[in-house]
């Protein structure tokens, strides 16, 4: 084995494959999932009015407000927008104590977005991002709270 | 096994064992033994903790100075044990020699000078004297003086203080004599074909003594496991330590020794040595030579052994079964023919005709003719033998039983009376020999012949004056218990293998008989050589015995192979073992003795592998004095001191607990590999997880009573 | 207890990975034997391409000593060129951010910690990678890594296969690690990467966006190649992952399936070896023994992990709940993958013991390539020492084992506590563990033994993360990535040869193709790696637990 051929080819390898697998891959399948998922794979984007506020998959914490979900602040990701029902169904309670949303609409909205981690048992839970969306696209002309935020969004 | 035990005196020198035990201590002798030299150091440590406990500040305490001096004790008693395992099993091996000295004993030897003119004069020496060349003469009741080549005469030896084979042995010109042995009839002249110091039994002492013994591949590569373990643990302890004095854990040190030596494969370290001396000690008190250790591990490993099937599957030769008169002919008739035509035949064939004629009673009146009869030797053309005797009557039955057979003297004892001058001629041979030179020919005699052979047998003809009168029907006999051990070769996955001159239809009855499947007939002496290649070539290891030059070659080339001591030289030297007892079948045994002692080094390090489990519960738990809450762990409920010295005593009290099994090998009987494997398993794995557990435990209870007392 | 569904799910996963790693393991052994596929015609001409810019001689073999060099200077120049990106990404292209460079220690630690298939990240990738450092720094790296531990894997494979001319026997370095990027890699990791963007991972090179949220406040949405990376980091079980809380982040795992996704994706390949070590052999009972044992001790993990009754809590995912995240932690570790879907702080006591044992053994089936190769080395060291008890020089696969394999065998096995043991001593002993505010408890030891356990397995877990962002735990663990890499390696190819060049005998004394040889080898690793680290753990996991320490946070 010649020392020099090993050591020029090895080279060479380690370029071409920085090339192949480091530009070339990721350009690929990045051009090829724009062009077929781009909701996906622009960060499922959330938009409420025209405004992009953010992306359904990272929780938003809302200052401990009473009339929106608030997120869990312990998760390990730091950004998890799900919460479970059962704290869904509580913090339903303070929402509607603050705003008069009957408890039936809430709690209905909480179900229609159930999912569970083991698919179709394991913890239940919801997205607090979603929920806050649906709220205020559906109050935002009779709750002035949420009129108020549809506004500041849509006027920046 | 069937390998015998105690077959000679053996005295163990305790003295010895105790001097050289403590001898061995000594770190230079030790340093061989990894593991042991690491405990020594480990209690030259403890020692100074005990003497100086300052000298390890955070590690060590005043106040324990007791319970390290216990420590201490333990420690010197463990590798003391080790060494005395060793020296042990040295004793019993040079017991061993120390009775095989016995044999070769200083005695006279009568050399014989051929002077110019050819005249013999006999000359006494001492038998050190003697070199390789020298002709000497034995009487009976002489001394055999060193191992020779008989050039003249036939005489019976008693071989049995060598072999422990009481019968005694023909020898006659060709065959080779061992020193020790006694002449009990006749006279031989015999050329020394040895030194003196080259003599098997002088081979075989200086084999059994030498502590210079070079390791089997096998014990190589466990001693490097044990090199291997004995670092991973030191890492252990090094960190430990390390980690007790960074994150104030407490412990003391000389309970992480205590651990440490506790979790080093002591039992195997301190065995292993042992359970190499006692392979050699058992072959040579079964008489067998191993030129190495390492013939002995290799014969462990056999796939395929290749067995004559004379001596080893059967008894000696083809012996007279049965006579079968053809025609009008009785059986008496052909008995009769049958004993005169064989009179003058000295191979073992012939013999047996005459012995089962006599014991039927059919001792022909022309008896005493014989002396006057003319004998006609066999020949390969003729593929027959005969005799022509003139017939006379008036003669002496002997009185039978052995001395019937010494035909030489008591041929000499009838003398001729009468002569009648009728000649009668008798042929016995090979059937179709026998047909092609006959008058006439029973009707039934081709059919007769064919269901003789079809069934095993061998048919031989008999003719008297061109008539044929019948057949008489060979048989092997087989060894007895010969079929029970080629069952357990096959049960231990070793195909055996038949070598046989005879015809194929003959061999595969034999084989049949003692369950062997295959086997190869019509063997030509290098029939051996290319079986062995064949074999090997297919990557097997073949083990195999035999005696003759022609199969020297073959006996090189296999990986074991088994020489007779009765066998030339040439094949002695190719061979890596020799048999004093020329016993073929012993072959089986020797293979059983290999795999045997793999076992044992097997064993003892899977045991002393899993007893590390409980030592850990036992330690662990009370190691670090700063942690209450790991109390959870301690299962076996000890006190600190108490669970440090009742694992180290364990530790200790293990090592001369096993020297039976180290010297004697587990136990094993021939069963199908994974049966064994299981079986050991259970026992040294399963069992050496549990038992210390037990123990242990036993141990701390027992110190506690005792403390109590005291 | 666990319900019956959790178990049912497991079964499900495992029955699916075994079947098709089955079939992947089949069209392996077609690549590495040369044999023609339905993609021929289009790589054919790519390969060939690619040689001549290599300028290699593809016919030729090698002998282990030159494919070990070969993949030990391949391994050092991709590094360099990772460590050239990490450290200069500031000014080099495709930065929309405008991320400086990482300083010398972190981009040594980086490329060190990727090319060795461990992926311990001291970073955060989020947050400071450019683009550029995400795809040439880490996930070229990821391949790389992932191709050197298949390559290593199959030419060792051929070694125990043997009948090879002499000493030339391994197989070509260049043509195995081409074709398996081009035929294996991949096509794998794009047909994943598609899936993954499909189910919601992100894939764009426009920058991070800006967004005011519904609360007023503002957020980055920050979006990259992630599901080009994430599918190279599980299928090579690099584990690395594009944001510093890994696959917990719900851009790199958004959802339940994603997540089964990622799971199985880092399982496959591992789990193909042994079915290929089989084919490859024409055995495959010696392949079934390998999976039996590897998934045996898999399954000893996850039930030891199982016994505190884990339910969603702090630093968690809710999206995962607590059943998935043990399960997502001991599998990460069981294959030294090292991507986490949880903070491993508030993980139970018993799921980091359990996480340790797969990171101490290697091989419950371990890391792409390599975990075979350690249950290889397993094997070899449980034959001697068991193999013997049936009364015959122990064997394998018809060759005998001799000292030389034993000693190799051995140094192997030495290397792991050594590296693990030692620096752990060192960090304590030099105070650098109180720099980063750690104490001398339980909780504080298993941080810091989990560290170099999980450094020296290549796995990547950690519990400091960008805490661990100091020069002496990015040089010290940079050291003992490379060396729990490379020593294995080079030892256990140098076995391959020796078993290349063995006779191998038809009579078998211990078989080691039927279901009472596995049982033995899970016993003999566990007794294994129970002495070995028994006290290190008890000091850790072991005493947290008894102390009813519930967690690390």
């Amino acid at each position: 084995m010649k020392k020099g051929n090993l050591i020029s080819s090895t080279l060479r390898l380690a370029l071409v494959l920085a090339v192949i697998c480091g530009l070339v891959y990721p350009v690929v399948v990045t051009g090829i999932g724009q062009a077929f998922f781009p909701y996906q794979a622009n960060g499922d984007l959330a938009h409420l009015g025209n405004a992009t506020i953010g992306s359904y998959l990272i929780g938003q914490s809302t200052n401990n407000s009473h009339y929106l979900f608030n997120v869990r602040n312990d998760s390990a990701s730091g950004v998890d927008p799900d919460i479970t029902v059962s704290s869904a169904l509580a913090q339903a309670r303070v929402i509607h104590n603050s705003t008069n949303i009957s408890i039936a609409y809430l709690d209905s909205l909480i179900h229609n977005n159930t999912r569970y981690s083991m698919f179709f048992f394991g913890t239940a839970y919801v997205d607090s991002l979603s929920l806050n969306i649906q709220i205020i696209n559906h109050f935002h002309n009779s709750i002035a709270v949420y009129g108020k935020i549809y506004d500041r969004v849509n006027h920046h | 096994m069937s390998f015998r035990h105690e077959t000679r005196e053996e005295r163990i020198n305790w003295p010895f064992v105790l001097k050289d035990s403590l001898v061995r201590m000594s770190p230079v002798r030790l340093i061989d033994n990894t593991v042991m030299f690491v405990v020594e150091l480990s209690f030259l440590i403890v020692l100074l903790m005990t003497i100086a406990p300052g000298a390890f500040p955070g590690l060590a305490h005043q106040s324990d100075r007791i319970f390290y001096a216990y420590v201490t004790a333990i420690l010197f008693v463990t590798v003391w044990f080790s060494t005395i395992s060793d020296s042990f099993a040295e004793a019993r091996s040079r017991a061993s020699a120390a009775s095989l000295k016995k044999l070769e004993k200083e005695g006279n030897a009568k050399r014989i000078r051929v002077k110019e003119n050819g005249e013999r004069t006999i000359e006494s020496v001492g038998s050190s004297d003697l070199r390789k060349g020298d002709i000497i003469l034995i009487e009976k009741g002489d001394l055999v003086p060193i191992d020779a080549e008989v050039s003249e005469g036939i005489a019976m030896l008693d071989e049995s203080l060598l072999t422990g084979e009481s019968a005694g042995v023909r020898k006659s010109k060709g065959d080779t004599i061992i020193g020790g042995s006694t002449v009990v009839s006749d006279s031989i002249v015999a050329v020394v074909n040895v030194n003196p110091d080259e003599t098997y039994i002088s081979k075989l002492v200086k084999m059994v003594e030498s502590s210079e013994r070079p390791k089997t591949p096998n014990e190589v590569a466990l001693s490097i496991l044990l090199i291997g373990l004995t670092g991973v643990f030191t890492i252990i302890l090094v960190a430990l330590i390390a980690l007790s004095l960074l994150l104030n854990l407490g412990a003391d040190l000389s309970v992480l020794i205590a651990l440490y030596v506790c979790l080093l494969p002591t039992t195997i370290g301190a065995l292993l040595p042992a359970i190499g001396i006692s392979g050699i000690t058992r072959m040579s008190r079964n008489s067998i030579i191993a030129k190495s250790g390492k013939a002995i591990e290799t014969a462990g490993d056999a796939d395929v052994i290749l067995l004559d099937k004379t001596g080893t599957i059967t008894v000696g030769n083809r012996r007279a079964h049965e006579f079968i008169p053809l025609g009008s002919h009785t059986e008496r008739e052909l008995a009769e023919a049958s004993f005169l035509s064989s009179w003058n035949d000295d191979t073992p064939e012939g013999r047996s005709i005459v012995e089962l004629a006599f014991t039927k009673k059919f001792v022909p009146k022309e008896y005493d003719a014989l002396r006057e009869g003319v004998h006609e030797e066999f020949s390969a053309v003729t593929r027959r033998s005969g005799i022509t005797l003139v017939d006379s009557d008036d003669f002496t039955l002997p009185k039978g039983g052995k001395e019937f057979f010494q035909r030489h003297r008591f041929r000499k004892k009838f003398e001729l009376q009468t002569r009648l001058n009728e000649e009668t001629t008798i042929h016995k041979g090979a059937p179709e020999a026998i047909k092609e030179s006959a008058r006439s020919c029973p009707d039934n005699y081709d059919e007769t012949v064919k269901k003789i052979s079809s069934e095993g047998g061998t048919p031989i003809a008999v003719s008297v004056n061109g008539d044929i009168i019948g057949l008489i029907y060979f048989k092997d006999v087989i060894k007895p218990g010969i079929r029970d051990r080629i069952l357990g070769l096959r049960r231990m996955g070793i195909r055996p293998v038949m070598i046989t001159g005879d015809h194929p239809l003959t061999a595969r009855n034999i084989a049949g008989e003692v369950g062997i499947d295959e086997f190869v007939a019509q063997a030509k002496p290098e029939t051996k050589y290319q079986k062995v290649k064949d074999e090997q070539a297919e990557n097997r290891v073949v083990a195999m015995i035999g005696d003759g030059t022609n199969d020297a070659p073959a006996l090189a080339a296999a990986d074991v192979g088994l020489a007779m001591a009765s066998g030339t030289y040439a094949a002695k030297d190719a061979a890596n073992m020799v048999d004093l007892e020329s016993n073929p079948s012993k072959i089986i045994d020797v293979v059983m003795l290999g795999k045997q002692l793999l076992m044992t080094r097997g064993a003892v390090t899977t045991f002393s592998i899993t007893n590390d489990v409980a030592k850990y519960f036992a330690i662990v738990p009370v190691m670090f004095a700063s942690i209450p809450a790991l109390d959870a762990l301690n299962i076996l409920r000890l006190t600190p001191h108490i669970a440090v010295l009742s694992a180290l005593i364990f530790n200790a009290i293990v090592i001369p607990a096993l020297i039976p099994i180290a010297l004697r090998g587990t136990k094993f009987r021939p069963q199908s590999t994974l049966r064994i494997f299981l079986k050991n398993l259970f026992i040294y794995g399963v069992g050496g997880v549990l038992l210390p557990f037990a123990a242990i435990k036993l141990i701390a209870m027992l110190l506690v009573i005792i403390g109590g007392i005291i | 207890m666990i319900g019956a569904g959790y178990l049912l799910i497991t079964a499900l996963i495992w029955a699916t990975i075994i079947a098709f790693s089955w079939g992947l393991a089949k069209y392996l052994k077609k690549v590495y034997e040369n044999e023609k596929t339905f993609l021929d015609k289009i790589l054919n001409p790519l390969e060939n391409f690619i040689y001549r810019i290599l300028g290699i001689d593809r016919s030729k073999r090698m002998g282990w000593k030159e494919y070990f060099l070969s993949l030990f200077v391949f391994s050092v120049f991709s590094a360099a060129i990772s460590f050239v990106v990490l450290a200069f990404q500031g000014m080099l292209p495709l930065n929309p951010m405008k991320f400086p460079g990482m300083s010398w220690s972190l981009a040594l630690n980086t490329a060190m910690s990727i090319s060795s298939n461990t992926n311990l990240q001291h970073y955060n990738g989020g947050s400071s990678l450019s683009y550029l450092g995400q795809m040439v720094g880490i996930q070229f790296l990821q391949f790389t890594s992932a191709s050197s531990g298949i390559v290593v894997a199959v030419a060792i494979f051929r070694g125990f296969a043997g009948k090879r001319d002499n000493n030339r026997n391994l197989g070509n370095f260049y043509t195995d690690m081409v074709r398996t990027m081009t035929r294996v890699l991949l096509p794998l990791t794009l047909i994943l990467s598609l899936i993954l963007i499909g189910l919601g991972v992100p894939q764009s090179l426009s920058g991070y966006s800006l967004v005011r949220t519904i609360s007023g406040s503002f957020e980055l949405i920050k979006v990259g190649p992630v599901s080009s990376l994430v599918s190279i980091m599980q299928l090579g079980t690099n584990g690395g992952g594009y944001y510093g809380a890994n696959s917990a982040n719900p851009f790199q795992n958004p959802s339940p399936i994603t997540n089964y996704i990622e799971l199985g994706a880092m399982m496959l390949i591992p789990t193909s070896m042994p079915f290929l070590f089989g084919q490859m052999l024409h055995k495959k009972g010696e392949g079934r023994t390998i999976l039996i044992a590897s998934y045996g001790l898999y399954a000893i993990d996850l039930a030891i992990a199982l016994i505190p009754l884990t339910t969603l809590g702090p630093g968690m995912e809710t999206r995962f709940g607590g059943f998935s995240t043990v399960l997502y932690t001991v599998t990460t570790t069981a294959f030294t993958t090292g991507s986490v879907n949880t903070a491993l702080a508030a993980m139970h006591p018993l799921v980091i013991l359990a996480a340790f044992l797969g990171m101490m053994i290697q091989a419950t089936p371990g890391g792409i390539g390599v975990g075979a190769m350690y249950m290889l080395m397993y094997v070899i060291i449980t034959v001697f020492i068991v193999g013997l008890m049936a009364g015959r020089t122990p064997e394998y696969l018809g060759a005998k084992i001799t000292a030389n394999d034993v000693k190799l065998a051995i140094i192997a096995f030495l290397a792991h506590p050594i590296i693990i043991l030692v620096p752990t001593a060192i960090a304590y002993a030099t105070g650098a563990v109180h720099t980063i505010g750690l104490g001398k408890g339980p909780v504080g030891f298993t941080q810091i033994l989990y560290e170099y356990t999980s450094a020296a397995a290549n796995n990547g877990s950690d519990f400091l993360g960008s805490t661990g962002n100091t020069v002496f735990f990015n040089v010290s663990t940079g050291i003992v990535m490379w060396a729990g890499r490379f020593i294995p390696i080079f030892i256990m190819l140098a076995i391959a040869g020796r078993m290349s060049g063995k006779k191998r005998s038809t009579e078998v004394a211990l078989r080691t193709d039927n279901l009472i040889f596995p049982a033995i080898l899970i016993v003999s690793i566990l007794i294994l790696a129970v002495l070995t680290f028994f006290p290190f753990l008890v000091v850790g996991p072991i005493l947290m637990h008894l102390e009813g320490i519930r967690n690390a946070l």
